[in-house]
């Protein structure tokens, strides 16, 4: 995602990642892997969990999911993955937005 | 099979600091269109 944020700027679209780790450890992250985007600790995942993010105990926790959100804020796009790598492609993503 | 959020909901509106420590209201980005990451968490 980072590699192609300026493809998503260029889109006027707003990036936010959210994630179950502390602030300290969030923020480190975010600053070592200089992410460009927002990125939000979700303390005990509570809004993750208002959008069903899976939890897999024989897959070591948390799955990734990625939701497309309209500019009336409704979702337009959503992928529940089932595994740690099961992200879609950034072309996929820039393909849903352009068709918003 | 477990719950999901469909594809037309509106999506739950949230109020979270960002790691800048200033607050992210998902509800205030209305006009512009929204990719929510949600991660696995780093560890």
């Amino acid at each position: 995602m980072r590699q192609d944020y300026c493809e998503f700027q260029e889109r006027g679209v707003e990036i936010i990642a959210l994630g179950p780790d502390g602030p300290n450890a969030f923020k480190r992250y975010w600053q070592e892997e200089s992410i460009p985007f927002t990125g939000c600790p979700d303390i005990k995942s509570q809004v993750a969990n208002r959008f069903h993010q899976q939890v897999n105990l024989f897959k070591f926790g948390r799955m990734p999911a990625i939701f497309v959100i309209d500019k009336d804020g409704r979702i337009r796009y959503n992928h529940y993955g089932d595994s740690m790598a099961d992200i879609p492609e950034n072309t996929v993503i820039l393909k849903i937005i352009d068709e918003l | 099979m477990s719950i999901k959020i469909d594809a037309k909901d509106l999506a739950p509106d949230f109020e979270l600091a960002n790691t800048k420590g200033e607050i992210v209201r998902l509800s205030a980005y209305r006009g512009k269109p929204v990719v929510l990451v949600l991660l696995r968490g780093f560890m």
